[in-house]
């Protein structure tokens, strides 16, 4: 049975469908990135990151190290006008059933000067000399060997074209938010003092493969919070220092693990965040009990107001009043970051880029927010999660799942 | 070595000496190429320069500045909020914290001592946007190309990186035999991609260097090589590639096999395991100090195959590397003394099904020494 999850929500007056139709989500995104094309006079883009040639062609690969993703690379190629973009790949058995054959070419490696021709006889035959190209990288092979355009970064016609999601990316998300989340809870119910975070991380991700995942996106987080931040890592600010990277560390009775995690399913992103305590019984005190409340209480004073025509500043501003006046999130990351193919993409609530950004960064139906206030408590560490929504036409609706245990049982 | 007891008394692997070397190697490199600064982005060129465990992130990303060295202060800068996984020789100071906002990633850079009176800026990549930003910093600066000068260094492997590499590969062969283990008819791709990354992570390997590592290969039809783990269930008879890896302190090992899911061998699958393996021992033999890629190529021609459909032959320190011979690339390239290269062989016959070969070995002055061990 497929959940009616969304409950009728509609964005731009359609609704939200409770699984994706791929093939249209695709076609509905390229046309996003034509339209942005066409708008700012860019004739095209070449695209050679993971994320970007999975947003333009829809291709799927397989989850790589850097080392091995940068140097057999896909390259997407999108000419302005044109109804699909030219793929270049070793990864045939990743390309869209619908994507037409005729744009489908082996690989191109931008890394290597030899064979760099036939990138350059490639890109030749598609545009002319001082064309205008958006870019996401130039290897130095590339910038020897194609200079007869004129570059500038593909992220100013991608950014546009991303921040509003359709109804299809959004029960995108969801999907790969859903997946996650049901492997998380293999993990947590696995939990138990002694063993490694590593142990945590190969039960999640052999959960996440069998119930279908695409890729895994990020080494899974399961960091141990110290009491006092002073106990925790030396940071560049004097804030937490979060995430730290797992390790074979042995968990303890009682250790307050605040939860990471993220993956690529069918190109979308996920972002699950809880806290979680060590324990065969884990036993929650009165004062995590208050920390949990108080994230709560931040999450519903932000989702209250939350609805098109709100700014950023007045979600970011809401969040600080619910906390008495405490910025409840990191100073290096935000109150709330946008998802998509991108695990962190617009809208960025609260970051470095200041109150004027903010204040002009508004609410609309289609935008995508991870919330993850941070509430911390000196001396007695504190709670981390994260809710995912999605501004809808009259409000937003919850993408991530309900339950936050073992805090839900407790509260 | 990756248990709790090991490292005690660095027994085999001196990661302060690893580091101290690459650190040296970097230095003298980019003096010796007459940079000022190397601004690197490729997170395997900046695990070599910094040792650094970073926060670990699939697929290839867009170039950002992650790491600066100055060669007159001998101080390698790096960006990173704490100091946890940074080394020691690395201090406080060095750090530069993430931004959002372009403008304070860029007063962060130009803080760094050295950075704006470069003259000859090496980066390992670019964008136009940080190209306009080192512009901005570095007034008249002359861009240099940095990456040949990492991959040079990495390629030449000490003996600290090589134990590490040993480590990797013993790993991969973990995950090898659980994936043997555990191949039987009526088990899927994915169900066998999710014994493989428990076993790793059990280990202490949590990030496999790529998730494709098993397919059932068809006895029908034309057969490819497929990379995605899917639902497909595994029949009794067909040939099943497995082709785990694993990372351990940054370093790549990894070895491909193929076998049969429930049954002995047929007649057909046997005849193309020779064909396999014919091919792949003609691409080792041919893997000596001073032979070419060229060499590599004409190796696989000589056994009469169709031209491969998989790279031959790539390059494994710090995860993947150069040189990558295939797809008629890198045919000039020369192997040198202590390159380690994963040397594969893919056959495929309609009817039969496909056969993987996969070792991963190192260049030497004696001939190749195969490190990868488990039973042909």
């Amino acid at each position: 049975m497929i959940e009616d999850w969304s409950a009728g929500a509609t964005i731009g007056g359609k609704p939200i469908p409770a699984l994706p139709d791929m093939e249209r989500l695709r076609a509905d995104r390229y046309a996003k990135i034509q339209d942005q094309l066409e708008a700012q006079g860019i004739d095209g883009l070449v695209l050679l990151g993971s994320a970007g040639v999975a947003h333009t062609s829809g291709a799927d690969a397989p989850g790589e190290d850097a080392g091995k993703a940068g140097l057999f690379r896909s390259v997407s190629v999108v000419i302005r006008g044109e109804s699909a973009p030219h793929l270049y790949t070793p990864f045939l058995d990743g390309v869209p059933a619908e994507f037409p054959a005729d744009h489908v070419h082996g690989p191109l490696f931008p890394d290597l000067d030899d064979g760099i021709h036939e990138f350059v006889d490639a890109l030749n035959s598609y545009f002319p000399a001082g064309a205008r190209l958006g870019v996401d990288e130039q290897t130095h092979p590339m910038l020897r060997a194609l200079d007869r355009y004129e570059w500038s970064d593909s992220a100013s016609v991608l950014g546009a074209s991303k921040i509003l999601k359709t109804p299809d990316e959004v029960s995108a998300i969801r999907e790969a938010q859903h997946i996650t989340e049901l492997a998380m809870e293999s993990a947590r119910e696995a939990l138990r003092p002694g063993m490694r975070q590593t142990e945590l991380s190969g039960i999640f991700l052999r959960r996440l493969f069998e119930l279908g995942a695409t890729a895994n996106a990020i080494d899974p987080i399961w960091q141990v919070m110290t009491n006092t931040k002073a106990e925790g890592p030396w940071t560049t600010h004097g804030d937490l220092a979060y995430p730290i990277s797992t390790t074979d560390q042995i968990l303890r009775e009682g250790d307050i693990i605040w939860v990471d995690a993220g993956i690529c399913h069918q190109g979308y992103a996920s972002d699950f965040g809880r806290t979680w305590v060590t324990s065969s019984s884990p036993a929650i005190t009165e004062r995590q009990k208050s920390h949990f409340q108080r994230w709560r209480t931040v999450v519903a004073a932000t989702r209250d107001i939350l609805k098109p025509g709100v700014s950023a500043l007045e979600l970011g501003r809401a969040a600080i009043a619910a906390n008495d006046g405490v910025k409840p999130w990191m100073e290096h990351f935000y109150l709330a970051h946008g998802i998509g193919t991108d695990s962190a993409e617009m809208p960025l609530i609260g970051t470095d880029l200041g109150e004027a950004f903010d204040g002009s960064l508004i609410m609309a139906p289609g935008m995508v927010l991870v919330f993850e206030p941070v509430i911390w408590d000196e001396g007695y560490a504190g709670y981390r999660s994260e809710d995912i929504v999605v501004v809808t036409d009259t409000g937003s609706v919850l993408l991530s799942g309900l339950r936050y245990d073992p805090f839900e049982v407790a509260a | 070595m990756t248990g709790t007891m090991a490292l005690q008394d660095g027994a085999r692997v001196d990661f302060t000496r690893l580091r101290q070397e690459r650190r040296r190697r970097v230095f003298e490199a980019a003096e010796g190429a007459g940079l000022d600064a190397l601004v690197l982005g490729r997170p395997g060129n900046v695990r070599y320069a910094t040792g650094a465990r970073q926060l670990w992130r699939t697929g290839a990303n867009p170039f950002a500045p992650l790491c600066v060295v100055i060669p007159r202060t001998k101080r390698i800068h790096l960006l990173s909020t704490w100091d946890d996984g940074i080394p020691p020789e690395i201090g406080h100071d060095d750090l530069y914290g993430m931004f959002w906002d372009p403008t304070h990633l860029i007063a962060a850079l130009a803080s760094i001592p050295g950075l704006a009176e470069a003259r000859r800026v090496g980066t390992d990549s670019l964008t136009p946007f940080f190209g306009g930003v080192l512009a901005g910093i570095v007034p008249n600066f002359e861009l240099a190309d940095a990456s040949g000068l990492l991959a040079g260094l990495r390629a030449n492997k000490t003996v600290d990186e090589l134990a590490c590499i040993e480590v990797a590969v013993t790993l991969a062969e973990a995950g090898l035999a659980a994936l043997e283990e555990a191949l039987e008819p009526g088990i899927s791709e994915r169900d066998l991609l999710g014994v493989y990354v428990d076993t790793v992570a059990g280990l202490g390997a949590p990030t496999p260097p790529s998730e494709s590592v098993a397919f059932a290969t068809p006895r029908v039809g034309p057969v490819h090589y497929r990379y995605l783990a899917s639902d497909r269930i595994i029949n009794r008879g067909e040939l099943v590639v497995l082709s785990p890896g694993a990372l351990y302190a940054g370093y790549e090992g990894g070895i491909g096999r193929t076998r049969t899911a429930g049954a002995t061998p047929s007649a057909g699958a046997v005849a193309l395991a020779d064909r396999c393996r014919r091919a792949n021992d003609a691409l080792i033999a041919a893997c000596r100090v001073g032979n070419t890629g060229a060499d590599l190529y004409r190796a696989w021609e000589s056994t009469g195959e169709r031209p491969a459909e998989i790279a031959l032959a790539y390059g494994m320190g710090i995860g993947t590397e150069t040189p990558m011979i295939g797809f008629g690339r890198s045919a000039g390239v020369t192997l040198h003394d202590g390159a380690v290269l994963s040397v594969q062989s893919w056959v495929s016959e309609a009817g039969v099904g496909g056969f993987l070969e996969r070792e991963l070995l190192r260049v030497g002055e004696n001939g190749p020494e195969i490190l990868t061990r488990s039973e042909r």
